[in-house]
């Protein structure tokens, strides 16, 4: 799969790009501090990956950016704009969610499923416009689901569910992007494929994507910044290359881990268990 | 999937430069004149290659696939036109036929009293047609519109293929206090009035209880509790139905097992259940995009811009009311909110737009012509409707659920 940008829609290049930041942003999950005081600014241009041990509240700083989720303390706010204050229709045009998993009860054919994603877009009677089903085919061609625009959801299987979920929120054009596990149940080529397209997506025009992952090593080849939570309430915001590093990372996971360097490529890698020297290399769980 | 030199694929008949990837069906076979060819695609093209002489069909892969069309505004607009002429064709055949057989045109001369006539005649016909059948016709047709609404909507809102409109308990309450005024020998209108208040009840229980699903709280994507919260109440009404059946006098027992299996015999005003409809319809149908993207999930309709809990609500009181009104004007006439949704769902999609309209229609033709049978089919004994709806539903269900192929 290579980089394309969407053929044939081009006026969505008319949306301004968004500017996410967060402020003092709290998050808490029963009496367990997630996220401490936490402020940032994600820009338009950058790719953002979530990392973190489960539990450590990828999912639930999503909802809080996307604005499902009333933080603790502290907010959220885009294009300058506190979330729970933007109309909801015009926030939808502002961003899209991909939630971790969608809801197949009935069946229906995968372009009526990507294009659910255009309800911000309706007007009228609430059908579909050309330019809506446009966008729906020109998501699912970037993902390479072109010949699956008019198979039945049911018989997909759970890979080809995610990329078609992928598709829907890349066809609602938003120009923030907070993707919830994007690349579970994918085999490795098409999580690569995915990550192409999400990162061509974010280059031109410039929009901002936050996914999370527990991927490291794909999180470091294309994502330009990483954001990583530890679960006891800190997070690291930086460039990827300087916040998944052994260190943070290892600190983070509760396991110590490795890069490793060849070359031009490098790999984090879990360190082998220690088995004999229990001093210093033990993690630091113990 | 076998790799196929290209010069052989064959879609529709002819030579296509696409990849044999794309599709998951696919048969080689020998043509008497043409040599081998490779066979792309569904039954209808198989049996196509089968006329034209193929002997032997071998079949590449066996994953069957399904192609679903496309629904567009002019789509449902079609499909709702063909359904409006078939309840118009049966609204006429309801009116026409009867131990009294009158011909269309004499139909039509009682509805509309033409200038020759000069007043009211007071002929049979006539009044036959205007106090006995139109107004049971027009009942049968809200009653089944009303359920069907009602079916399809709450199968949406609890995300469960199995849903109807009495799966929450509002059918429950209205038998359970109908009843109570027929073992106390109420007028039908007291009996009418005792059965909407029983499912007004049962609404309030179930929102009291079911509150954190319906209308406090946050947007969840599991919400078993509210079907769980129905399901149960709607046990403990089957309790107390089963209760009262055991107690009431065995001259009162034919009256209300009919009224239990769904009876529109001696509906008097069918104006009431139509205009439930009409406000049905006008309070829902708008929000049908919003419908299909909830489908989706909570999480997912709430970041479009769909504010989930209020819409919930929205869909839980019409569906109730809904399946209310339909129930205090005929009975439980079972399996109509069941079937119908499905077989429209099966028939032409699932997009919420398209099927609510056409659910009211198709409800409406169902009970309509169910009604018909119920009353000519053993003339001039009367059946009760619920019994023709669930004998001719069940076994148009499974055959539509079964020539599927998935």
């Amino acid at each position: 799969m290579t980089t394309r940008t969407l053929p044939g829609v081009t006026h969505d290049s008319i949306t301004p790009p968004a500017t996410l930041s967060v402020q003092h942003l709290t998050l808490r999950a029963g009496a367990r501090t997630l996220l401490d005081r936490f402020t940032h600014t994600f820009y338009p241009g950058e790719v953002w990956c979530i990392a973190g041990p489960n539990g450590a509240g990828k999912t639930t700083l999503i909802s809080a950016l996307a604005g499902l989720l009333l933080p603790a303390a502290g907010h959220v706010e885009l294009d300058g704009v506190r979330v729970p204050d933007w109309p909801s229709a015009s926030l939808a045009r502002r961003r899209a969610l991909m939630p971790q998993s969608a809801h197949d009860a009935f069946s229906a054919s995968v372009l009526d499923i990507v294009m659910l994603n255009r309800f911000p877009h309706l007007t009228g009677w609430g059908w579909e416009r050309p330019a809506d089903r446009a966008a729906a085919h020109a998501a699912l061609d970037l993902l390479g689901l072109s010949a699956f625009a008019t198979r039945d959801v049911l018989s997909l299987s759970g890979g080809e569910r995610q990329r078609v979920a992928l598709a829907a929120v890349l066809c609602q054009e938003a120009p923030l992007l907070l993707l919830d596990e994007p690349l579970s149940h994918l085999d490795l080529h098409h999580q690569i494929g995915c990550l192409e397209a999400l990162t061509g997506w974010a280059v031109e025009p410039k929009r901002t994507v936050v996914f999370s992952c527990h991927d490291l090593n794909l999180a470091r080849r294309f994502a330009t910044h990483a954001l990583l939570l530890d679960g006891a309430g800190s997070a690291f915001a930086g460039p990827v290359r300087e916040v998944l590093t052994p260190t943070l990372a290892s600190r983070a996971f509760g396991y110590p881990l490795i890069l490793l360097q060849d070359g031009g490529h490098e790999a984090l890698i879990p360190a082998p268990r220690p088995q004999t020297a229990q001093g210093e290399a033990a993690g630091p769980s113990s | 999937m076998r790799a196929l030199p290209r010069q052989d694929v064959v879609v529709h008949g002819r030579k296509n430069p696409e990849s044999v990837e794309h599709y998951e069906l696919a048969y080689t076979y020998n043509l008497p004149r043409r040599g081998t060819r490779v066979l792309l695609a569904g039954q209808h093209q198989w049996r196509r290659a089968r006329r034209a002489g193929a002997a032997q069909m071998n079949r590449l892969s066996v994953r069957p696939v399904r192609r679903l069309p496309l629904m567009h505004a002019k789509r449902a607009a079609a499909i709702w036109c063909v359904l409006a002429v078939l309840a118009l064709a049966v609204l006429i055949a309801s009116l026409a036929l009867g131990s009294v057989p009158l011909a269309p045109a004499r139909v039509l001369a009682a509805l509309l009293p033409l200038p020759g006539h000069g007043g009211a005649p007071a002929d049979l016909a006539g009044e036959i047609v205007r106090s006995l059948r139109l107004p049971r016709a027009l009942a049968g047709f809200a009653c089944g519109a009303l359920l069907a609404v009602a079916g399809a909507l709450l199968q949406v809102l609890l995300r469960n293929p199995l849903a109807e409109p009495y799966v929450l308990g509002v059918s429950g309450g209205a038998a359970s206090l109908a009843l109570l005024a027929m073992m106390a020998g109420c007028a039908w209108w007291l009996v009418d009035a005792s059965a909407f208040a029983g499912a007004f009840v049962s609404i309030l229980l179930v929102l009291g209880l079911a509150r954190r699903e319906l209308w406090r709280g946050e947007p969840q994507d599991t919400s078993p509790r509210l079907l769980l919260t129905g399901a149960v109440i709607a046990a403990g009404w089957g309790a107390l139905i089963t209760l009262l059946l055991t107690l009431a006098p065995d001259n009162r027992l034919r009256g209300m097992l009919f009224w239990l299996t769904g009876d529109l015999n001696g509906v008097g005003v069918p104006w009431l259940a139509l205009a439930a409809l009409a406000a049905v319809l006008v309070a829902i149908v708008p929000a049908a995009p919003q419908l299909n993207v909830l489908l989706r999930g909570d999480a997912a309709a709430q970041a479009l811009g769909v504010s989930v809990m209020r819409l919930r609500l929205r869909v839980y009181l019409v569906a109730s009311l809904a399946a209310a009104a339909a129930v205090t004007t005929g009975g439980t006439i079972g399996f109509v909110g069941l079937v119908v949704p499905h077989a429209l769902r099966l028939a032409f999609g699932n997009d919420q737009r398209m099927l609510l309209p056409a659910a009211a229609l198709g409800g409406g033709v169902a009970v309509m012509g169910a009604d018909l049978v119920a009353r000519t089919v053993v003339a001039p004994a009367q059946l009760p409707v619920g019994v023709i709806t669930a004998l001719i539903g069940v076994p148009v269900f499974l055959w539509m659920l079964l020539r599927r192929p998935r």
